[in-house]
């Protein structure tokens, strides 16, 4: 009897300690998606906002220079923020991160600065997720390193720790088990004007090797992929990418854009960044025979490159690390900018002389192909290469305002225009 | 007393042998080491703690370890998507004073909140 006592205790205690470790029941996700609760408290700990930390940011703040009549501030205090969606109602911003977080963002009276930073879906164990996208009908999705997850409504459900949650690509088929990896896997995701769903994969190497690449071309890592909004129908939109983490369609003529991460280890100067512009399904963006630009990997030097390859429509300042991208189509901003892409390059990482950490614009001509890039918000990199901060995406809020995310103060800023 | 005498000699040379350990003078120059680490700082952190989730903290660790993490990685004999491109092309001295200026942030730990 005594034994049994003794056993109860340290299953007991046993419990007690696995639930410490992993809160999350990998049942949840399936009582989730048949509209049942986890049982977990009503009271999600929201983030704390103001304090030493914000102060020290928006003395940072103060450092940015914008064009003339731009202005930033600090919207919210987001541990490790990574992507964003805006939702559709313009109540709540979801941000991704490359932890197992994401965060609800709220700012309900529109005021300009965030009321309240939460964790969103807490019941759900997820895994780097980095990239949240929503539909224009108002189902939000987020790509994990190897999973996506529909949740719909989730501008109206998030104030619970227990929201739906279907699988549009379970656990693990995403891409094959053996090549997750922590380098690379940080997605981000769009709905497109065909109203599928288009997933940015990088590859997991610096350049990978040659008996790689089929399997990769075959499943689309080192690419962009489609499917239906219910996970049917896969597809490879485009390839030879090596690690895009930014992308949006030009609403004007459906054309994706997209960001992409060059060669590390070529020197400071080479190879350049890219953005590109993929026109039709089935286009090969050259890696992993040019590490970026024009320049070649010296691992394929000696290979014959695919004849059709589209090289990029900017090539930008070498290891600076273009991420997020957006096309502006709100009218709060001047004229120049309507239509412009707004994208946030992360800095360099392992640069002699750091570059980067700074917002560029890019404006595009007549035809749709870019006319040119330059930098619109600069100042995270102060002058002895000390980073303030890195930034990651941006995302237009509806009143034609700009949310810029920065995953190393852990911050979303605001840029607004009032000509002043 | 002879004894007493030896036992202080003794302190006092142990002591000066643990100060020049943790310096980390013996063999970097922290001071540099701080500059070269703007190559590290996007992962590690310029004050040690580690700013992305697949990097280590640094700070306070022994430059005994650091330097030979980085000759490993230098040589290959230890492989990292990241650190197997940047520890090439570090001389010995980079390694040195990287170790020194890492080792040489002070850290302080608790234990877990019961």
């Amino acid at each position: 009897m005594h034994k049994r006592t003794m056993l109860a205790v340290s299953a007991a205690v046993l419990l007690a300690s696995a639930a410490a470790f992993a809160q999350n029941n990998p049942g949840n996700l399936e009582k989730l998606g048949q509209f049942k609760t986890t049982g977990a408290s009503p009271n999600i700990p929201t983030i704390p906002q103001g304090g030493a930390k914000a102060e020290a940011i928006k003395k940072n703040l103060t450092k940015i220079k914008l064009p003339h009549g731009f202005h930033i501030g600090l919207y919210a205090l987001v541990p490790d923020a990574r992507h964003m969606a805006v939702g559709p109602q313009g109540v709540v911003t979801f941000v991704g991160t490359r932890k197992a977080q994401v965060y609800a963002v709220t700012d309900r009276s529109k005021s300009g600065v965030a009321e309240e930073v939460k964790p969103f879906a807490s019941t759900i164990d997820l895994v780097i997720p980095n990239g949240p996208c929503f539909s224009k009908d108002g189902f939000l999705y987020i790509v994990e390193q190897n999973r996506v997850l529909l949740y719909p409504a989730a501008e109206f459900f998030y104030e619970s720790p227990d929201v739906v949650a279907v699988p549009v690509v379970p656990q693990g088929q995403l891409i094959p088990k053996d090549d997750e990896s922590y380098n690379h896997t940080a997605r981000t995701c769009r709905v497109g004007p065909d109203n599928k769903l288009y997933i940015t994969l990088g590859q997991p190497f610096n350049v990978p090797a040659p008996e790689k690449l089929e399997g990769f071309k075959k499943l689309g890592i080192g690419g962009i992929i489609r499917m239906d909004r219910d996970g049917k129908n896969r597809e490879v939109y485009a390839w030879g990418i090596r690690n895009s983490v930014g992308m949006d369609f030009n609403p004007k003529d459906k054309t994706l854009w997209f960001t992409d991460n060059q060669v590390d280890g070529m020197g400071d100067d080479i190879p350049p960044g890219e953005l590109n512009r993929a026109t039709k399904a089935g286009q090969n963006f050259g890696f992993p025979y040019y590490g970026g630009g024009h320049t070649r990997t010296d691992e394929y030097k000696n290979e014959t490159p695919p004849a059709d390859v589209v090289f990029p429509q900017v090539e930008t300042i070498a290891h600076a690390a273009d991420l997020g991208m957006t096309f502006y189509t709100g009218k709060m901003f001047p004229k120049k900018y309507q239509d412009a892409i707004f994208s946030a390059q992360h800095g360099s990482w392992n640069r002699t002389v750091p570059v980067g950490a700074r917002m560029m614009v890019t404006y595009l001509k007549e035809d749709g192909t870019a006319e040119k890039m330059e930098p619109f918000a600069e100042g995270w990199l102060d002058e002895n290469g000390e980073y303030l901060g890195r930034l990651v995406d941006v995302a237009q809020l509806h009143d034609g305002s700009l949310l810029v995310s920065d995953d190393f103060a852990g911050a979303l800023y605001r840029i607004w225009y009032d000509g002043k | 007393m002879a004894q007493r005498n030896l036992l202080a000699v003794f302190l006092a040379a142990c002591a000066v042998t643990v100060c020049a350990v943790r310096d980390g003078a013996a063999a970097g120059d922290a001071a540099a080491g701080r500059r070269k680490a703007l190559m590290c700082q996007t992962c590690h952190g310029l004050d040690g703690r580690a700013k992305i989730p697949e990097a280590p903290n640094l700070a306070g660790q022994s430059a005994v370890y650091l330097g030979k993490a980085l000759k490993d990685y230098r040589s290959g004999a230890r492989k990292n998507d990241m650190m197997s491109i940047v520890a090439p092309a570090l001389k010995d001295e980079d390694i040195d004073d990287l170790a020194a200026y890492y080792s040489s942030i002070e850290v302080t730990v608790a234990p877990p909140p019961k």
